[in-house]
């Protein structure tokens, strides 16, 4: 059997394609393969970012994007972990609400987001509600899940040895959801930003979102790009937290179980 | 627990079974494989309530979980996110010791079960033998009326195996507690225990045999299975499972 590759060559070669791709890219715009117009290149986008952050104008944007990603990140984790427990716990309510979950979680959020702007405005509270909306659903069936996938062995061995029921949700319940929670807060909070910026750019007045719809009404697609350069790494810097934090938390588990091998 | 039957949606998986262990007793249930046997260690753990039937706990009616029983699992039942000594440790923390407290009496059984060094260590580090050592210290520690085993040495090699029953009959002898074994392999029955069940093939398996095993203790586990009184008893039970098993083959 041959052994994993270790994670310095990973990076390397991670870094590589990305190079590559933006050497393709920044080669195929100058030498004229690619129309300048639409695709921009990757140097002036590089300028464009670091002009932005240089002039400081894209601070408060990339604050009130953040801050709506992370109130519906907090509050659609919170919400779902909740229901989550609850519904598993309580077969009666599981079945009863079983139908209508299925519904709501149909709906198509972005057909949702201009109803949100009727309901709470322009402001933040539009976005968070969006945001919220996906995250839920994603947290809930993720700790439903969890919480109902628990080993039935376990849990009877820890009530042979007298947990109570909240000793039962403490020491075997939540530990045993976490790792299907964990899963469920990786794309949760790539989605959370997606569906704030969204909300920002149907209709705002401040957010990256809202950058990325005003460079788009002057065509100006290197304006779009930084946009888009700038939510990339948030997220990228996000899911690195998140993934430190699940280290930590799941320190029980087996090595190559518990890191996941693409992000 | 008497005239007890339990059927799983529809299959009957003991029917009218009836045990009566008397305190301080080491008995053991044997049975061709799949006839029941976790089953009824169940029932008496009270995890599961019988279709019909009852059982008796020291003159009480048992309803609900079985709290003078401690039950060490066939299935590996280590909560896998605690390390060893908290595993250790779980059962004196669910009965409200404050876990420095609980602390004292755990390492000691981290001791007696040679896990020194591996307090620390969580289940999947451990190798299957320390795995079944820790869910051993793990029902032992709470200091049980009963003690319930589901084939607790079953993937164990010939010597950790041996060393193992030799500690539980150190812990069992003296200790006044009653001890529901349940295995497949006979010799290690007939060479632990006060007494042998056996239980038919099944579906709707029942209690065919009962065979009192009155070998002097203690018991040298080692000579024991060359002992002659040892192989009359072994080989009249095995008479017995014996058709049992060919019964099970054949269905
Ligand atoms: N939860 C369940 N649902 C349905 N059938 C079950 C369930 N648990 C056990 N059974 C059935 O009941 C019968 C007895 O099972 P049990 O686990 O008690 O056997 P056993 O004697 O312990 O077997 P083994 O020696 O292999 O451990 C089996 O035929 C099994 O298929
Ligand atoms: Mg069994």
């Amino acid at each position: 059997m041959r052994a994993k590759p270790s994670r310095a060559p990973m990076i390397l070669w991670q870094g590589l394609l990305g190079a590559a791709f933006l050497l393709f890219w920044q080669a195929g715009a100058s030498l004229g393969i690619l129309d300048k117009f639409f695709f921009s290149r990757p140097g002036d986008i590089a300028a464009r970012v670091w002009q932005l952050f240089a002039a400081g104008t894209v601070w408060s944007h990339l604050a009130v994007t953040l801050l709506e990603a992370a109130l519906s990140f907090g509050i659609g984790v919170a919400s779902g972990i909740l229901a989550g427990f609850v519904l598993a716990r309580n077969h009666f309510l599981a079945a009863l609400f079983d139908p209508y979950i299925r519904v709501a979680n149909a709906l198509p959020r972005v057909v949702l987001a201009p109803i949100f702007l009727l309901w709470f405005g322009l402001g933040i509270w539009s976005k968070v509600a969006l945001g919220v909306t996906v995250v839920f659903f994603i947290v809930f069936f993720n700790t439903f899940q969890g919480v109902r996938e628990v080993d039935p062995v376990i849990v009877n061995n820890a009530r042979m040895l007298g947990a109570t029921e909240r000793q039962l949700i403490r020491h075997v319940l939540i530990p045993s959801a976490l790792t299907w929670i964990f899963s469920s807060l990786h794309i949760s909070i790539g989605f959370a930003i997606i569906a704030v910026v969204v909300g920002e750019y149907l209709g705002a007045s401040r957010g990256i979102g809202y950058l990325i719809a005003q460079a788009e009404g002057v065509f100006d697609t290197t304006g779009v790009f930084a946009g888009m350069a700038i939510l990339a790494a948030v997220v990228l810097l996000v899911g690195w937290g998140v993934d430190r934090l699940e280290r930590a938390l799941l320190r029980w588990k087996p090595r190559a179980a518990a890191s996941r091998e693409v992000a | 627990m008497s005239n007890v039957t339990h059927q799983f949606a529809g299959y009957t998986a003991v029917e009218d079974v009836s045990l009566s262990v008397s305190q301080g007793r080491f008995v053991s249930v044997v049975g061709p494989s799949g006839c029941g046997k976790s089953t009824v260690l169940s029932i008496a753990a009270g995890l599961l309530a019988p279709t019909s039937g009852s059982v008796d706990v020291l003159g009480n009616r048992l309803e609900g979980i079985n709290r003078r029983a401690a039950y060490m699992f066939q299935q590996d039942a280590l909560l896998p996110w605690k390390t060893v000594l908290a595993n250790i440790t779980l059962g004196l923390e669910f009965r409200g010791m404050a876990v420095e407290a609980a602390r004292g009496p755990a390492l000691e059984w981290v001791r007696r079960a040679g896990l020194e060094g591996f307090e620390n260590h969580y289940p999947h580090q451990l190798s299957g033998g320390m795995r079944k050592r820790v869910a051993m210290a793990q029902t032992w520690i709470v200091d049980p009326d009963i003690v319930l085993m589901d084939e607790p040495f079953g993937a164990l090699d010939v010597h950790t195996r041996l060393r193992m029953e030799s500690e539980i009959l150190g812990l069992w002898s003296g200790s006044g507690k009653t001890v529901l074994f349940v295995t497949h392999d006979l010799e290690e029955a007939v060479a632990l225990s006060d007494e042998v069940v056996v239980l038919s093939a099944g579906p709707a398996s029942r209690v065919v045999g009962s065979y009192a095993v009155d070998l002097p203790r203690p018991r040298n586990l080692i000579d024991i299975r060359t002992d002659p009184e040892f192989n009359r008893i072994y080989t009249a039970i095995w008479r017995h499972l014996r058709t049992e098993v060919l019964k099970s083959y054949a269905s």
